[in-house]
């Protein structure tokens, strides 16, 4: 969930980031295209100026050559002179500014060419003036009679400012559409980003609520497992506890037990009489200190061996050899005792002595597992 | 005490004469003459005889002199004859007009060697000589941003103090494309470098 919601977001702002750039970008361009359009807005503006100033040049000439012709003085030719070096300069910069408009340049090409006429005529009524030909200014006056060729500059020039003016009419026209295009633009992007935005706090809004009811699962989860962990941690305690008072008591039976085998072994070894426990195939399981001193052997040469080794039963001469009739084994396998019978106890000597033979069964629950044999000193 | 004292201001006034002496001031070589004779001419040395100068804007270029005395004087006369003294001393220099947008065309005088322009909007301050590349449209942009205004076309042009007229030569316009200016080729460059 946690990556998903990542990727997610990484995506919603990479399109953000790609809208910004490319509003930014087309912002940029139409602010270039702005510059541009109020570049051309002014050189055309810079076009008509130079129409009208060569138009007001063309008039300031026609002024002072009227007052030249009334005057003849030098300051006002030099006024005509100032005026045609005007209308060079005006007609040169609107040449110039047209290169790239045809017909714009064509109608300044025409203007030259009247203007030219004109500064021609000029100098021919300067001539006639400086000559004193009276007839002659009379007759060049008379063919501009009424300033037509003045009026006809006039109507060239306001052809051309009228047809720079439409030409404003329609870049303000493109202007107007511009601006609103990129008004359109950046809202447009605005609107989407934010758009975006709220979709990028949604997810992030859904991905926080997420994490929350995971933690708190998660809490819950560890606050179970804690429990568990505290009720199992109990009951091994009461079980550690019970073990010990367990061992404590097996320790205390073991105690009791042992006192009691001391007890009894201290009974056993009291007894004057000899006492040999024996298994049920007749070996010495166990021994008094009677029997360990009157045979003179000591205990590990004793233990596991058969009771045949050191007493030996007086039995009547034809049974002898039969082990059928070992009295010893049938009270066993019987599970009877045997009292007093007369038998021989060999010391590690050799030394022989005689003993009265007792034999009591050893009893696990009703199975018989060995038996107990006293041996009693027979007195001389 | 006031032995040291004495001492004291002796040297801080031969302080500040030395960092007077630094100060680059007006000189007072007010004839056409003295600037033509100027030994030590240079565009920057040209630009500190006007710092004292008025703006006084004139349609007709003043005579040399009638500047000169007059102490006051516009764009024009002050570039026309930053050309005439400049051109005099070896300087390679060219006149262009700048024509901005809502205010009356502008003249610098453009030295080649210094690769500057001379402004007589700039007499007064410290860097009287404004860097800029060699084509016309180079120093019209550089005049415009000076005048924080847009500009429509910029000429180069001559002036005769003996016509008292200028003879405008090579017009660029902002809307054209530049490779299309009459100054972009090389060659047209190191022509008007060469002027005689």
């Amino acid at each position: 969930m946690k990556d998903h919601t990542i990727r997610r977001l990484l995506a919603v702002f990479l399109v953000i980031a790609a809208i910004f750039l490319s509003v930014a970008i087309a912002a940029v361009r139409n602010i270039d295209r702005s510059a541009a359009s109020s570049d051309w807005v002014n050189h055309t503006h810079a076009v008509i100026d130079e129409a009208g100033a060569l138009f007001a040049a063309i008039q300031a000439g026609d002024a002072a050559l009227r007052t030249f012709l009334v005057t003849g003085d030098a300051r006002d030719q030099a006024a005509i002179r100032d005026a045609a070096a005007q209308v060079d300069e005006h007609l040169e910069v609107a040449k110039a500014l047209t290169r790239q408009e045809p017909e714009s340049h064509q109608q300044f090409i025409l203007l030259e060419t009247l203007a030219r006429q004109r500064a021609e005529f000029n100098n021919q009524i300067i001539a006639a003036r400086a000559a004193n030909d009276s007839a002659a200014m009379r007759t060049l006056l008379a063919t501009d009679a009424g300033g037509g060729a003045i009026r006809e500059f006039q109507r060239k020039t306001e052809q051309l400012k009228s047809t720079a003016m439409a030409r404003l009419a329609e870049q303000d026209t493109a202007n107007f559409l511009q601006a609103q295009k990129t008004r359109w633009t950046v809202w447009s992007g605005v609107a989407l980003n934010v758009l975006l935005l709220a979709g990028a706090i949604w997810l992030i809004r859904d991905d926080i609520n997420a994490r929350r009811q995971l933690a708190a699962s998660l809490q819950e989860a560890n606050q179970l497992l804690e429990a568990r962990v505290k009720e199992r941690t109990a009951e091994l305690v009461a079980a550690n506890a019970q073990l010990s008072t367990e061992n404590l008591e097996r320790q205390w039976a073991n105690q009791a037990l042992e006192h009691q085998v001391r007890y009894n072994q201290l009974i056993i070894d009291s007894i004057n009489d000899l006492v040999l426990v024996l298994t049920k195939t007749q070996k010495i399981s166990r021994v008094n200190a009677a029997v360990i001193h009157l045979t003179g052997l000591p205990t590990t040469e004793l233990i596991n061996q058969p009771l045949k080794r050191i007493v030996r039963l007086a039995v009547p001469a034809d049974s002898a050899n039969s082990p059928l009739n070992d009295p010893l084994e049938l009270a066993l396998a019987e599970g009877r005792d045997l009292r007093d019978l007369p038998a021989t106890l060999e010391d590690k000597r050799g030394k022989q002595t005689r003993v009265r033979l007792t034999l009591f069964p050893l009893r696990d629950g009703t199975k018989v597992v060995g038996g107990i044999v006293t041996l009693q000193l027979i007195q001389a | 005490m006031a032995a040291a004292t004495f001492s004291f201001t002796r040297r801080l006034l031969a302080a500040a004469g030395i960092a007077l002496a630094f100060i680059p001031g007006p000189l007072h070589a007010v004839t056409l003459d003295d600037l033509l004779k100027d030994p030590q001419m240079s565009p920057k040395r040209f630009a500190n005889y006007f710092e004292d100068f008025r703006y006084e804007f004139g349609s007709p270029v003043q005579a040399p002199d009638e500047f000169l005395a007059a102490r006051a004087g516009d764009c024009d006369d002050y570039a026309v004859l930053a050309d005439y003294v400049l051109h005099h001393h070896g300087f390679n220099t060219r006149l262009i007009h700048v024509r901005v947008v809502g205010k009356v065309a502008h003249a610098v005088c453009y030295v080649q060697q210094n690769r500057a322009y001379l402004d007589y909007n700039n007499r007064r301050v410290f860097f009287t000589l404004t860097r800029s590349g060699p084509t016309i449209r180079q120093i019209a942009e550089k005049v415009a941003d000076s005048l924080e205004a847009n500009w429509t076309s910029a000429s180069e042009f001559t002036f005769d103090y003996q016509q008292n007229r200028k003879y405008f030569g090579a017009t660029v316009v902002k809307t054209d494309p530049p490779e299309t200016d009459p100054d972009h080729a090389k060659d047209y460059r190191a022509a008007t470098s060469s002027r005689p």
